[in-house]
């Protein structure tokens, strides 16, 4: 890439006098990341590190129980300090975020999934076809997603699969009555009629245009749900519905720190900070994306 | 109901009176809504007929505090007295017959009638979830009003404020507000019950991140509609600042969060059943995990029923509150 | 249904470029959204760091490991033969008050998991039935057993036929008489199917006869063979007299309107929520050992039901509750310290890991071996427990049962040497994952347990903790927790269901290791004998030790049958014993627990300061 001088920054049509001197070529995305983004970046870095090789962030095993050392407070052996088993409380919640993310992604891809297949159907069907699905999600939306991972849990037993599928329906209904929005939108917009009247194909007008254009936004709404559905299911995981002992998962710990939240806060309050932080770096990296997709402009 | 205006112009000359239309419309719409609480009975039925295990044992064994296995003939009075021995097509549609008139049948862990049993717990919740929802508003709005346009590190503010509190898990803020305020501080009970204190805290916890998220949807559209060209002229007009705030602008930036308002009454009493656990409330919350752990299934399905009913309701309000709101939807 | 789409999706974007110019966010809203991130970025973080910094720098270190069980208040001689020092608390402990105390008051008892039905098989169900019944006898804390509702007693020299007398003048309070009449219509009625109360049942269904009356005050049992543990087992709060109308209202009225003779009568269920009890005026059949006879000094009890521990807690801590029940483990030793804290060490069957001897692993007898000497349960219980509950190393009975075999408490010291060497000399051989394995099948072992109502939050971490030590000498376990419909459906009660279960079987006498040791199947399945051992010897044991009128007699034949379980077979392994704690304000007096369940008993209690 050339050293184009940057005439998209406002306030700047010749470009920063940085830029011009430096002549090193700094892709425009990049340029345009805010600290806070940066910021969000790193800790969603880190937690996907997390999930895919946690013995690179922290040298403690998670599950090593040591009777001598419960209950301590944070140290510097302990950065978050241990719990009622000696377990290391910070390598916990390293580990802990493989499964908490692995639920949340699986949740939400599948939510997604479900609700592409409603929507675009909806979107595009006929009167009676829209009619009769809108109904169902209707339905869906009707059972709050703790009453269905309550009826899940309880049909299916509690493992990763059945909060996976209890979260995942759960958010499917608000999902799909987005994509459903959009591809009206977009179905009826004028470019759609333009491009029939050119003569193209109704099934290559879908695939090159409906779908990406009403998809797009949705990679937005995909950021936030992952959040939105980890925080759900640490919620199951609370009330005791969870993935069994001695799994680290967010849910399941801070499940267990209720106990001791007298005694021992950190293990109430820091796999809270973590499902906080998480979510709150996924929802800027959302609205991040957000801004890029929404126009070519970056302000 | 008889509130609404004249019809706004633009509709064909000649055409049927305005009542017309708009019963037919009310007419779809209860009947989208049984349509929506038939289904939950069905999908709640079926689901639940995949449990495993003996479901007479069961009964048997939690009245009783065994654990013990029991012979056919042994359960045979059980399974009779609760219609178990039935093919399930019978038991669905006695089921469903018993819904008609009201009848949500006989709880498995309570010697009582679901209904009765529901009746006792609902009240607690629904004050819950609707001082929950007045309050999230009243915050959302507030924080809106006050910070939205104003000097940069007020406006930053609120909606770091309303992007942090959004993101805020029920559970854990309840934890937190529950040791800070009624543990360790003293402020309010420990065991709410259902008086007002006991109120402030549950309905805080559920109202904090709701009202973050309705305060993002609606700062969104409050600042679009801030730039609109009405605005500026009725400033021009010599209206003060937040006088266009509340009478213009409010209005039309609050129709998302409108809609909102239906799908939240859903996600209140999800978050309604964490809430009553945390805080030790009484209310269909901590009764349907009850319900669930001891496989209660007419329990359950009533609830489940109730919630789709308190659903259907609340966006038929929504509906309502959307036409008040928005002239232009009027017609 | 619902409004147009459209406006709300404008939200989120218009996707078509073919539209109207497209409205970006205003630059300003959308800089200023982002700073607002940073901010709340570096709010977050920093707030973070500085509370790990802080904490690191200024940490003091947290209670670890604690001792040996901490004494609470008051001791006890323990019943029976031996003399570990355990405390049985509470009982006659409770002071009698100098000068008449004031009567009135509501006193606000928050307990834990809330029952079916206010009569019935749980324990915590006899709890309840103490505060509106009134049983036959009552045991004390040496374990002797005085008059309550019977005055006095005599059994015929071959033991089959006892006869009671009983206190004149009692009535329920309905109004009805509380004569010969209504006691006989309780035994039958509690082996009636109807209204069968399953405790009940599996005491003295097979060694019950008939009951008649003889006269107004006096009744008769016949049994069919002789019972010792007859007068414990019915001081228990599950053989309350209870009004015959309740039982004429069958199975719901037992179940939520029963009668009885109490201090306290019902007055409302509000399910979820609390029992509210009102005083009985008339009440005057308390127990020889009450601390005074007559009516409750509380005009009102209310009993909660406070589930989660930190709350309950806080209850009292912040004066809502005047006494809770089961005080959290994290919380003991503060407790203590504000607090009137007693503590009553359950007799019975303790906290056991069964071992399933005939299917799987555990059917080698050197593999449970190896299994009990592999981990430290000792200091896992002192670890989790913070203190609180004992270790209770001998399988069969509980360390404050009577005729319990205090040689059988370190029959299992923890010694992984020794568990590895079994191991291996049983053929299981460690591969490189660490799990031994043997003819290729690795050492998996699933041990289920009934979470949160048979275990406790301490309990599950006891577990935890044991299943890290397991590991170390190459046992795969899984811990399995069942939730509360899995258990009590019965799905996990055959051979193939698990390798490990643990759990308690309460009981003032060791003649409940008939009801554990029973054989598992044929004409009457038992599913209390979890480790599947059957064995006809030790039955017949048991049946001789339930057959024995002196002590002697008894610690023989019951400490030969502890032996056979706990050391002989390994069937079962002892981990804790069940309790009853309870921490009370100090502005209330009185309140004591009594000996045979540990049942709370609020009759006697006021508060010193009514102001």
């Amino acid at each position: 890439m050339s050293a184009t001088p940057d005439i998209s920054r406002p306030g700047a049509p010749g470009g920063t006098p940085g830029s011009a001197r430096s002549g090193i070529a700094i892709p425009e995305w990049v340029r345009s990341i805010r600290p806070g983004v940066a910021l969000a970046g790193l800790v969603v870095a880190f937690f996907v590190v997390a999930m895919i090789v946690p013995s690179l962030l922290t040298g403690q095993d998670p599950y090593a129980v040591n009777l001598e050392q419960t209950l301590q407070s944070p140290s510097w052996s302990h950065i978050m300090g241990t719990d009622q088993s000696g377990r290391d409380l910070y390598a916990r919640i390293v580990y802990g975020a493989r499964e908490s993310l692995l639920i949340g992604l699986g949740a939400t891809a599948l939510g997604m999934g479900v609700a592409i297949a409603l929507g675009v159907l909806a979107g595009l069907g006929n009167k009676w076809v829209d009619g009769i699905i809108s109904r169902g999600v209707e339905v869906m939306f009707a059972f709050p997603i703790l009453l269905l991972a309550l009826l899940f849990v309880a049909v299916f037993g509690p493992s990763v699969t059945t909060e996976i599928v209890a979260v995942g329906l759960g958010t499917a209904p608000g999902y799909a009555r987005m994509v459903r929005g959009q591809v009206l939108a977009v179905r009826d917009s004028g470019y759609v009629e333009a491009a029939r009247a050119l003569g193209h194909p109704y099934g290559s007008i879908v695939r090159r245009h409906i779908f990406p254009n009403a998809m797009r936004p949705l990679v937005v709404v995909m950021t936030l749900g992952v959040g939105q559905s980890i925080v759900w299911a640490s919620g199951i995981a609370f009330l005791g519905l969870g993935v069994p002992p001695p799994s680290p998962e967010w849910g399941a710990l801070l499940n267990a720190g209720r106990n001791y939240i007298t005694q021992a806060w950190w293990l109430e309050v820091m796999p809270g900070v973590a499902i906080v932080l998480f979510s709150l770096s996924l929802t800027t990296l959302g609205r991040h994306l957000q801004q890029r997709l929404e126009g070519g402009v970056n302000r | 109901m008889a509130t609404y205006a004249e019809p706004a112009g633009g509709a064909a000359v000649g055409v049927k009176p305005r009542r017309a239309p708009w019963a037919k419309r009310i007419a779809w719409r209860i009947l989208g809504a049984i349509f929506v609480l038939w289904a939950a009975a069905t999908f709640v039925f079926f689901v639940q007929q995949l449990l495993p295990g003996s479901q007479a044992t069961l009964i048997l064994n939690q009245q009783t505090g065994n654990q013990q296995s029991y012979t056919a003939e042994q359960l045979a009075p059980t399974e009779a007295k609760y219609g178990l021995d039935q093919p399930v097509l019978t038991q669905y549609w006695d089921y469903i017959k018993g819904l008609s008139h009201g009848d949500l049948g006989n709880s498995y862990s309570q010697f009582k009638p679901v209904t009765e049993i529901i009746g006792e717990q609902v009240g607690p919740t629904l004050v819950l979830t609707i001082t929950a929802l007045i309050v999230a508003w009243i915050l959302a709005l507030g924080t809106i009003l006050l910070t939205s346009r104003r000097r940069k590190s007020v406006s930053t503010l609120g909606s770091g404020w309303e992007i942090f509190s959004a993101g805020l898990p029920y559970y854990w803020l309840g934890v937190i507000l529950l040791v800070v305020f009624s543990i360790e501080l003293k402020i309010f009970p420990v065991q709410g019950g259902t008086s007002i204190e006991g109120l402030v805290l549950p309905a805080l916890t559920l109202a904090i991140p709701l009202a973050g998220f309705i305060g993002q949807v609606t700062r969104d559209e409050f600042e679009k509609v801030l730039d609109q060209p009405f605005v500026t002229s009725a400033r021009a007009r010599g209206m003060g600042d937040l006088a266009v705030r509340l009478k213009h602008v409010l209005r039309h930036s609050v129709l998302p969060a409108i809609t909102l308002s239906g799908w939240a009454m859903g996600a209140l009493i999800s978050g309604a059943v964490i809430v009553e656990n945390v805080f030790a409330r009484p209310g269909i919350g901590n009764m349907i995990v009850g319900a669930a752990e001891h496989r209660d299934v007419p329990l359950v399905s009533g609830v489940v029923m109730l919630v789709a009913f308190i659903y259907v309701i609340s966006n038929i309000l929504v509906d309502i509150a959307y036409a008040i709101v928005d002239p232009r939807l009027r017609g | 249904m619902g409004p147009k789409m459209n406006r709300k999706d404008k939200n989120l974007s218009s996707p078509s470029p073919a539209r109207a110019p497209k409205r970006a966010l205003h630059p300003r809203a959308s800089l200023r959204a982002l700073r607002a991130h940073f901010a709340v970025f570096a709010a977050v973080a920093m707030a973070s760091l500085l509370a790990v910094g802080l904490s690191a720098c200024g940490g003091s270190s947290a209670t670890g490991a604690g001792g040996g069980a901490t004494d609470g208040s008051g001791n006890g001689a323990v019943p029976g033969s031996t003399d570990t020092a355990v405390n049985v608390v509470g009982t006659e402990g409770a002071t009698a008050p100098t000068g008449t105390p004031k009567s009135g008051g509501t006193i606000n008892y928050a307990h834990e998991m809330e029952t079916p039905c206010l009569t019935g098989g749980w324990i915590q169900e006899a709890y309840i039935e103490r505060q509106y019944a009134d049983s036959l006898v009552s045991m004390t804390k040496g374990g002797k057993i005085v008059p309550w509702l019977a005055t006095s007693w005599k059994t015929s020299p071959d033991h089959l036929t006892w006869t009671f007398n009983l206190k004149p003048g009692v009535k329920f309070t309905n109004g009805e008489p509380l004569d010969a009449q209504a006691v006989v219509d309780n035994f039958y009625a509690w082996l009636n199917p109807e209204t069968i109360n399953p405790t009940v049942q599996t005491y003295i269904g097979e060694y019950f006869k008939s009951a008649k009356v003889v006269n107004d005050t006096t009744f008769q049992l016949t049994l069919s063979k002789p019972y010792a543990p007859l007068l414990p087992v019915i001081s228990q709060g599950y053989f309350g007299i209870l009004s015959p109308s309740t039982y004429k209202g069958g199975a719901e009225a037992v179940c939520n309107e029963p009668i009885g003779s109490g201090p306290f009568i019902v007055d409302k269920w509000t399910h979820g929520q609390n029992i509210t009890f009102s005083r009985n005026d008339d009440y005057n059949s308390a127990p020889q050992n009450a601390v005074h006879q007559g009516p409750a000094y509380a005009e009102k009890l209310i009993w909660s039901y406070v589930n989660d521990p930190t709350t309950r807690y806080g209850s009292l801590t912040t004066g809502q509750s005047n006494v809770i029940y089961d005080v959290p483990g994290p919380d003991w030793a503060t407790a203590q310290n504000e607090f009137e804290v007693q503590q009553y060490i359950t007799p019975g069957r303790p906290d056991t890991l069964d071992l399933n001897t005939i299917n799987g692993p555990f059917k080698d007898q050197k593999v449970r071996e190896a299994f009990a000497y592999g981990a430290d349960r000792e200091a896992a219980v002192a670890s989790a427990f913070e203190g609180k509950t004992p270790y209770n190393g001998n399988g069969a009975l509980s360390q404050t049962t009577p005729n319990f075999n205090p040689d059988l408490e370190d029959t299992w010291p923890y010694n992984p040497e020794k568990a590895e060497q079994l191991l291996d000399q049983a053929g299981w051989k460690k591969n490189g994952d660490g799990v031994r394995e043997k003819d290729g099948k690795p050492l998996d072992i699933l041990l289920i347990y009934g979470a949160n109502s048979i275990i406790t939050n301490e309990g599950a971490t006891v577990l935890q903790d044991l299943q890290a030590q397991w590991k170390e000498i190459g046992f795969n376990v899984t811990l399995k927790p069942l939730a509360f419909a899995e258990l009590f459906a019965a799905e996990y009660t055959k051979p193939t269901s698990y390798d490990a279960t643990i759990g308690y079987w309460t009981s003032p006498t060791a003649g409940v290791m008939l009801i554990t040791w029973r054989p598992w199947d044929g004409k009457e399945p038992n599913s209390y004998n979890s480790p599947f051992y059957n064995d006809p010897h030790l039955i017949d044991l048991i049946e001789k030790g339930n057959a024995s009128f002196t002590e002697a007699e008894k610690d023989k034949y019951y400490g030969e049958a502890q032996e056979i379980v706990t050391k002989e077979k390994a069937a079962v392994v002892g981990v804790y014993t069940q309790e009853t704690t309870l921490a009370v304000e100090p502005n209330l007096k009185g309140v004591w627990l009594e000996a045979s369940q540990g049942e709370p008993v609020f009759a006697d209690a006021y508060f010193e300061d009514q102001s």
